[in-house]
């Protein structure tokens, strides 16, 4: 067993994660809203990422093109779903989840049964050497990719007055309406980022995970799990917690793979019983 | 029309099922002071309610310059010009000083003498400019109310319905916190002030409006009421 290589993958799940859970946080953290539908917009990216390519276009622009794409669908959702259901929890669960349902049969009618990989980008194959140890490139460009992005999100979210506006928003919703910011205009911008976020991670992580059936319910557990541990609404626990899995995840699998969930889901509910708002979230107020 | 800030009419309000305000009407007339009294429970923080839009009412109307707000969004009746310094402050927790200021500055409307800026809001509360980058959360309480304050002033409002400003704070804090009032109603601002302490409202309200479960008992200037002797006591309880 190549512990080094282990590592180095655990770190690049994790900055697929990360790329995956930190839309799942904000809409959580922002929206209260539990969005079941995250791991099937995440499955949806990369099947666009897929057809795109098919089509002749090249990776990065099909893995853009496939977050905007998802982007604009989770805006639809929000705007026409979501938006009437207010502080209905049950009901958002059952309609994200009823949703990722439907996801899945059209993908499955569109995509077929069959996994399919999409081939690593060309300049990112092979492997490449970092203090004297092998990594595969593409996923060093993958922990990359994630920490420009968590560094970009932090920016505008803690920079920026727009990022303001939606911290103001998470803190106390109707206080920030009554100050002028439109709460529900940047529900549905968060939304949309944070879905987009979903489509983008699906063509990124292709060439990791490719795509199948069923990736979409691999898939949310985790950003369940990483936005649990992490607290939700906080983008550095969305960070430390897609890393702190993506080690669990692939460790436990390598070494215990009898008990990979557990490993993986242990944590969790200590987290939960103790620290019930996560390693970083606040209590709500 | 012109002079009417404000003016609530017949308005009714529920939580659910239990009904809140019945039939509250009462206006503020620009540049005044309208002082809303009445016990715990009266009232007065549900017709703020109903002014900011955070609770719709079910019958009646609200005016704001004339221009009708029930039933609208507060982020649309912020935009008419209407401004909250809540009970209990609420500022926003995650947010350094600057932020809760910045978040919600808005331009003046057109002939505003001096406008509210940061650095006059900084001006004005010294004690917030020293602490501009610190997290809201760990102010004190004087200065979270200053800080509620000035984040009402940054919207440039016409309007500012200020919810107990005082309450819960020592007693030099409450006499800045007046003196702030006093000042920003020589502006020209319209102001609807709730307050628990009488004695207060009665020292800046030009007006007084007292609500006694969800209805208005008392609506007249404060001079006539200390003029006349009239006995509060029976709507106020025990100072
Ligand atoms: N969110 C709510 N849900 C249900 N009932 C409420 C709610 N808020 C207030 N009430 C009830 O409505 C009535 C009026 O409350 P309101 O907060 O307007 O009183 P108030 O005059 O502001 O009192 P205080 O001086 O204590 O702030 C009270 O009987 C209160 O119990
Ligand atoms: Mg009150």
């Amino acid at each position: 067993m190549n512990l080094w290589l282990l590592a180095a993958n655990s770190i690049a799940f994790g900055g697929l994660l990360f790329l995956l859970s930190a839309g799942f946080a904000l809409i959580f953290g922002l929206m209260r809203i539990p969005n079941l539908t995250h791991g099937s917009l995440f499955m949806l990216g990369a099947y666009f990422g897929v057809s795109l390519i098919s089509w002749g276009v090249g990776f990065w622009l099909a893995a853009l093109a496939g977050g905007v794409g998802v982007a604009v669908l989770g805006g639809l959702i929000e705007r026409l779903l979501l938006r009437r259901l207010p502080g209905a929890e049950l009901a958002q669960v059952l309609v994200t989840l009823g949703l990722s349902f439907m996801i899945a049969d059209a993908c499955l009618m569109q995509w077929g049964g069959d996994p399919i990989s999409i081939e690593t980008p060309a300049a990112l194959r092979g492997a490449s050497r970092v203090a004297g140890v092998a990594f595969p490139t593409y996923r060093l460009g993958v922990i990359v990719i994630a920490v420009a992005f968590a560094v970009v999100l932090w920016a505008m979210l803690e920079r920026t007055r727009l990022g303001a506006m939606i911290r103001a928003g998470v803190d106390d919703p109707m206080m920030a309406r009554a100050v002028g910011i439109r709460v529900p205009l940047l529900f549905t911008l968060v939304f949309c980022l944070g879905s987009g976020l979903a489509g983008f991670a699906g063509v990124i992580g292709g060439p990791i995970l490719s795509v199948y059936p069923g990736l979409d319910q691999d898939m949310l557990p985790l950003a369940l799990v990483v936005v649990i541990l992490g607290g939700s609404g906080s983008l550095v626990g969305a960070f430390v917690g897609s890393f702190v899995v993506g080690v669990l995840y692939n460790f436990g699998q390598a070494l215990l793979p009898e008990l990979a969930y557990v490993v993986l889901f242990l944590p969790m509910l200590v987290v939960l019983v103790v620290r019930p708002a996560g390693l970083f979230g606040r209590s709500s107020p | 029309m012109a002079n009417e800030a404000l003016r609530l009419a017949d308005v009714d309000a529920f939580y659910g099922d239990s009904h809140v305000l019945h039939g509250v009407s009462f206006i503020c007339g620009e540049g005044r002071l309208v002082g809303l009294l009445g016990r715990n429970g009266a009232g007065k923080t549900t017709s703020i309610n109903v002014v900011m839009g955070l609770l719709r009412p079910r019958r009646g109307s609200v005016a704001v310059y004339g221009t009708p707000v029930a039933g609208r969004p507060p982020e649309a009746i912020a935009a008419q010009g209407v401004a909250l310094v809540p009970q209990g402050r609420r500022i926003f927790r995650s947010l350094t000083v600057r932020e809760n200021l910045a978040v919600a500055a808005r331009k003046a409307s057109g002939d505003r003498q001096k406008p509210w800026t940061l650095e006059r809001v900084f001006d004005t509360f010294p004690r917030l400019a020293e602490r501009r980058k610190q997290y809201a959360s760990t102010l004190s309480g004087g200065e979270q109310q200053m800080l509620a304050i000035g984040r009402a002033l940054m919207s440039n409002p016409r309007v500012l319905l200020m919810d107990e400003p005082s309450e819960g704070l020592a007693p030099q804090i409450v006499a800045e916190v007046m003196a702030t009032i006093r000042r920003l109603k020589e502006e020209g601002l319209s102001i609807l002030l709730v307050e628990q302490n009488a004695k207060l409202a009665f020292d800046v309200a030009d007006d007084i409006v007292i609500l006694n479960s969800g209805r208005v008992v008392v609506d007249a200037p404060a001079a006539a009421l200390v003029r006349d002797k009239v006995d509060l006591h029976q709507h106020l309880g025990i100072y």
